[in-house]
């Protein structure tokens, strides 16, 4: 694979995984070109040992690891998240609301999750994380009574 | 409702604008590489320009004592262990390895959060102790020239100095340094234990 197919595969992907951890655009947005610029730094050297997948999820959730380091920026918590927008339909309330649950939750959960609704497979999420396969499937379950509770209490 | 179809569903709905180009990535990895590279031309630069600067004050001076010489390369010692660890070379052993699973990946952080915490010690006391035995060193034969007084005020107002940097300003400068990497290591345990608990 090319590095052009790559960012055009695995972009949004990753995006969507910054997203889930710091429920920030712009900032996710940098943590994403951090994690392209590590790719095309290292591709030269990638053997295919894992796929290219679980590699690239690898940097991009250390890269939002690493954000612990550089925590200069606001918490997310603060951040003005509930902007009211009268245009605003149901499900985009909905999505961020999703985001605002997942960022608000443990940074190893949030990498988890996101890969979760990213499609990714459990073993390949154990893999990414470092985690067994059955910790890891303990872990989505809890996340998703967690998230799900929420939604409930979001709903009515 | 099929609750995990619809996490999935909403999860992939966030609106993303426009991929920017990959172009953007070219540019800003070959900035980097440059912008690294100049530091670290720099930082070379200035290390050699202070230490010919301290050779040609000590060969213009022509001292006669060995004390003056030895006084001279310690304080060169000094500076170049003030800074080391600055250094892009030393820098790099504290890079981690972005490709390895998370877990690894905290692992090695904390690792290598305590050794660099260990060496911004280490180097600094040794900044210390080379910077005011020198200074001692080199002084001992411009010393001899002066009156008794005026030897006893230049020596008192240099161990008051170094007294000064040694009680105060050095073991500041350490807790400062080590506040800071221990804020990040206490987090980066906090999240590490994440891992191996699974009872919330």
């Amino acid at each position: 694979m090319t590095f052009e197919e790559i960012y055009k595969t695995y972009w949004q992907k990753v995006f969507r995984l910054c997203m889930g951890y710091v429920n920030n655009r712009d900032w996710a947005k940098d943590i994403t070109q951090e994690t392209f610029i590590t790719v095309w730094q290292q591709l030269p050297k990638f053997r295919n040992e894992s796929s290219v997948g679980t590699w690239i999820f690898r940097i991009a959730s250390n890269q939002c690891l690493r954000q612990i380091e550089k925590n200069k920026r606001l918490p997310k918590v603060e951040l003005p998240f509930q902007i009211e927008d009268a245009n605003q339909t149901d499900d985009e309330h909905k999505v961020q609301f999703l985001y605002k649950c997942i960022a608000e939750l443990q940074e190893i959960d949030r990498i988890i999750i996101s890969l979760e609704l990213e499609d990714i497979k459990q073993s390949e999420i154990a893999s990414i994380v470092g985690l067994s396969e059955a910790n890891i499937r303990v872990k989505i379950h809890r996340i998703k009574e967690k998230l799900t509770e929420k939604f409930k209490q979001y709903e009515y | 409702m099929n609750i995990d179809n619809d996490f999935k569903g909403l999860w992939k709905k966030q609106e993303i604008s426009a991929i920017p180009s990959a172009n953007e990535i070219f540019e800003k990895a070959s900035k980097l590489k440059r912008k690294t590279r100049n530091k670290m031309l720099l930082q070379n630069i200035l290390l050699i320009c202070t230490i010919v600067f301290i050779v040609f004050i000590v060969s213009i001076s022509q001292p006669q004592m060995i004390t003056t010489k030895i006084g001279a390369l310690l304080i060169i010692i000094a500076i170049i262990s003030y800074v080391i660890p600055s250094f892009s070379v030393i820098k790099d052993i504290f890079k981690n390895n972005l490709e390895s699973s998370n877990a690894n990946f905290l692992d090695q952080f904390i690792r290598l959060k305590h050794k660099q915490e260990f060496l911004q010690k280490t180097l600094l006391t040794i900044y210390f102790i080379m910077l005011s035995i020198g200074l001692f060193l080199y002084m001992i034969e411009y010393a001899q020239m002066m009156s008794l007084t005026l030897r006893i005020i230049v020596y008192g107002m240099s161990f008051g100095w170094i007294a000064f940097n040694w009680f105060y300003i050095r073991p500041h400068t350490i807790k400062k340094q080590q506040s800071a990497i221990n804020e990040i290591i206490d987090k980066l345990k906090k999240v590490n234990e994440q891992m191996t608990s699974l009872n919330e």
